[in-house]
Parts: structure tokens; sequence; C-alpha cells
């Protein structure tokens, strides 16, 4: 068995670094590589990012994260990514990576995502500039997931994102602001492209479980969803035929941003 | 305070919320009752519960602060799900 933990919206402080820390410290006994699915910090300053770093920096398996909208809020994305690269961990935007483990190897293709909300009650890109930008934006890194995606060869595949790509994932939110929680276009790629899994995180008080339309499993990892540090999710072998035993992590694709 | 000015003020609580450095949890959720802001939900810190009553304050000085958040303690994972 393949054992994957996943968690997202860690919201790290230096106020919190510590405990966050101690919750993921014993992840190396319970699974073979971490993802985080975005918001690991609280408002996207280097500090922040160092602060995590530091704590995961020789947890015992590969960390694997996107970022989300609060890694966003100080203007710093690139500098956060690259704090928490020097830290091992390898964060995604448009780009996959592969992970071997004693158990078969783990494709793992990122991006943040964005809104713009779900079949029957969603934007277009239309009317203003600003309107027109956020439907595009959306649009572009739906794509960039896409061909992630299709460029794994592993024996699992798994999209991550910080937004979600489905509406049951969301049930417990207002449906007023779905629109901000993630996008159809999400979905449709994973559903192209093909998965084994789509993790997010984002909406604090969705449902952990849900399919695309196309029948890929989603799970809502956010903390305060599985009430938990993280989950573990566990997959049995595929026929795919194992490349490697060696455990590490190795790029397979450019950012596309 | 009529039920249109307590949206209102709830609204506001809650961009606040969002944008001040000692805060910046936009998910939690403000109800403005009977002159009372009610902020609930879920901070990872004391310090940054603390910081929530006193955004809240400096927002609105001349109602009560009823905070509600809780400190979220995760346990280790508990058991596995099998994707298939």
């Amino acid at each position: 068995m393949i054992r994957v933990a996943a968690t997202g919206d860690l919201h790290v402080g230096p106020d919190s670094a510590s405990a966050v820390g101690e919750q993921l410290r014993a992840v190396g006994d319970k699974a073979d590589l971490l993802l985080i699915a975005g918001d690991l910090t609280k408002s996207g300053l280097t500090g922040e990012a160092s602060a995590l770093a530091s704590q995961l920096r020789g947890i015992g398996v590969q960390v694997v994260a996107v970022l989300g909208n609060h890694d966003h809020h100080s203007d710093h994305p690139n500098e956060i990514a690259d704090l928490l690269r020097d830290a091992g961990v390898a964060v995604l935007e448009g780009e996959g990576v592969r992970v071997d483990t004693p158990n078969g190897t783990v494709g793992v293709a990122g991006v943040k995502g964005f809104g713009g909300g779900f079949a029957g009650a969603s934007g277009a890109e239309f009317g203003e500039p600003e309107m027109k930008a956020f439907i595009r934006h959306t649009k572009e890194r739906s794509e960039a997931l896409e061909s992630a995606l299709a460029e794994l060869e592993t024996d699992v595949r798994i999209a991550l994102m910080h937004y979600a790509p489905i509406r049951e994932t969301l049930q417990g939110e207002p449906a007023e602001i779905f629109p901000f929680l993630g996008s159809y276009l999400l979905a449709e790629a994973v559903d192209r492209a093909g998965a084994d899994l789509a993790v997010h995180g984002h909406a604090h008080r969705g449902t952990e479980h849900g399919v695309t339309p196309g029948g890929v499993n989603v799970r809502n990892v956010a903390q305060t969803v599985i009430r938990q540090a993280y989950a573990v999710y566990a997959f049995e072998r595929p026929s795919r035929d194992r490349e490697s035993a060696s455990v590490g992590s190795y790029p397979i694709s450019e950012p596309t941003t | 305070m009529s039920t249109d000015e307590a949206q209102y003020v709830a609204a506001h609580v809650q961009e606040a919320l969002a944008r001040d450095h000692r805060v910046n949890e936009p998910e939690l959720g403000v109800t403005v009752v009977k002159g009372r802001v009610v902020v609930s939900g879920h901070v990872p810190s004391e310090q940054r519960r603390e910081a929530v009553t006193e955004v809240v304050r400096e927002c609105c000085p001349d109602l009560e602060v009823d905070n509600r958040t809780t400190v979220a303690r995760f346990p280790e994972a508990d058991g596995v799900e099998t994707v298939r």
C-alpha cells in the first residue's frame, strides 16, 4: 500500500509554528509522503514561511505543497515558495513531481487554482476587465493542472489544489460564496487528464468527501474539516510497473508561471 | 441598532478580521445580535484569539464583543482511508 498524508490551511504564524510542527512530527510513521493543500502561512509573510520551513525540515517524508490565497496576501509568493523549497518541500504551481516510495511511485500535479463557481452558477470571461481577468486566471491555472497531470507516469496520480474543484466538498459553506471557493474548471482538468485522487483545502466549513463528474475521488483536507492534523489515504499498488524503489522526489516538468 | 445596520456592522467586522495583520482570518463567522458582536470559528493560537477581540473592539467600541472562537487542537491522524 502507498500511504499519502494530506492536510491544508495551516495558517502558520510565529504563534503557531511549533504547534504545527508537533502535529506533523510523526507523519513519517503513518505515510510515505505529506501533501499540504495551501494556506501554509497566516499572512503570506516570509517570516511565517521560515518558521514553518524550520518545522518541516527533517520530518522524514517528502512534503509536497501548493500555495493558497493566504500565502499570496503580502505579495511574496515566490519568496515563500523558495524558503519552503530550501527546506526540501516540493512547492508546485503548474508542475508535477514524482515521489518514489518503497511501495511504488506517486505523481503529484499541483496548482493553487482559483474561483469562478460551478456549473449552473459560474462566472464567464465577459464584461469588465476585472471580471475577465478573474475567470481567465482560473482557466490558465486549470490548463496548467491538466498539462502537469497528463505528464505524470506513476503508479498513483494525485491532483493537489488549494481551491475546490467540485461543490460537494463545499457543503457546509454558505452557497453564496461558492464562486470564491472553487471552480468546475479544475474538476474538468482533473477528469480530462485522469487522476486517482484530487485534494484541496480552502473551504474550512466544507465536507471531506466528494467525487468529480468523471468519477475521481475528491478530498477536502482543510484541518477544520478533517478535524485532525492530517488525513491518511492508502492506495493499493496498481498494475503499472514500478520504476524505482528509492525514496526521493524528482521534478518532472517546469513551472508554467 | 436596526437589522440593516447590524448586517453592515457584521460585514465590516468580517472585512477587518480578514485584513488586519494581527488576525488575517477571513473565514471567521460574524453576526451582530442585540448590540453584541459574536465571532465564531477556529484560530490556531491563543494569541490570535486575543487579537480577534482586539480587532473587533477597535471596530466597534460601543458594542459588546462575544468572542466564541476556539483554539484548534488537532490530534494525530486516526485511521487510514483506502481510496479505490
